[in-house]
């Protein structure tokens, strides 16, 4: 079973190439859904000239409940979270994205070599974020709840929503067990 | 770091000061022992604070976790938001 180990100030994931693939399956998939361009910005954010073009008059609500659970409302005043939106939610997206990209590019390196092996030298605060991203975005296509424990395990085995539960409790459990290796 | 309003003897000054707070929502997703961590992580709470907040919100499905003037809460929401926790603000409706 994959686990994370603590190497002096960093960490190390032992994983198999399955577990790599789908990891980096489900990571590219939230990428897209976050609206990652495949193309490489070549201005910087800060740059006060960046933010005439790239700020949109209006950020709306996202529709879809994935995005509307990682990006949420601060208020609950409509008016009030939709002007916060505005300003913040390029921002937020942004350091998801981040996140998201850094696991990508350390998974790559296994899933093209075509086996499994160590990752090293991992940032634990950059996997505690994706992975519970990750975690969240599944929680919510399963439209988990507190009873959905059970339901799942009751659940036939042909059903292809059990498979993603079982992704969904490996996930818990590696977020877990980076957790325990920060202690 | 943002200061929690814990006890009873502030003053009116303070509370007129510092209006507005930030609430964490309970969810079915999040473990317990992340949402300790990032109480930690983010407003330097001890690991006994953190745990009771996070039990708070566990059991009673929110939690004031700060309170301070309206950018530090959205500064705080932000940071919230960017570690998967759902959290909003708003006035605090204890004045």
């Amino acid at each position: 079973m994959s686990s994370f180990e603590k190497v002096g100030d960093s960490f190390s994931l032992d994983l198999t190439l399955d577990e790599a693939q789908i990891l980096i399956n489900l990571t590219e998939q939230l990428l897209e859904l976050l609206g990652e361009g495949d193309f490489f910005h070549h201005y910087d954010n800060s740059d006060p000239l960046a933010q005439l073009l790239s700020m949109p008059a209006e950020i709306v609500t996202p529709e879809d409940p994935v995005l509307l659970r990682l990006l949420p409302n601060a208020y609950s005043d409509p008016e009030a979270a939709s002007d916060f939106r505005r300003y913040t939610e390029p921002q937020l997206r942004g350091s998801k994205q981040r996140n998201l990209r850094l696991m990508r590019e350390e998974l790559t390196i296994l899933v093209d070599e075509g086996h499994g092996g160590v990752i090293e030298n991992i940032d634990s605060g950059i996997w505690l974020k994706g992975l519970n991203d990750l975690r969240i975005a599944l929680s919510v296509r399963l439209e988990m709840n507190e009873e959905s424990f059970d339901k799942f395990e009751l659940m036939p085995d042909d059903e292809p929503a059990k498979s993603v539960h079982a992704v969904y409790f490996w996930l818990g459990w590696l977020q877990e067990n980076l957790l325990e290796s920060l202690a | 770091m943002v200061k929690t309003i814990t006890t009873p003897e502030l003053n009116i000054d303070q509370l007129l000061d510092k209006p507005w707070v930030t609430i964490v929502w309970d969810d079915p997703v999040n473990l317990m022992s992340y949402v300790t961590h990032v109480f930690i992580k983010l407003f330097g709470f001890s690991k006994e604070k953190a745990h009771e907040l996070m039990m708070q919100v566990h059991k009673q499905g929110r939690a004031v976790v700060s309170s301070g003037s309206r950018e530090e809460m959205e500064r705080d929401v932000q940071s919230l938001h960017e570690h998967g926790l759902w959290a909003t603000l708003q006035r605090d409706d204890k004045i």
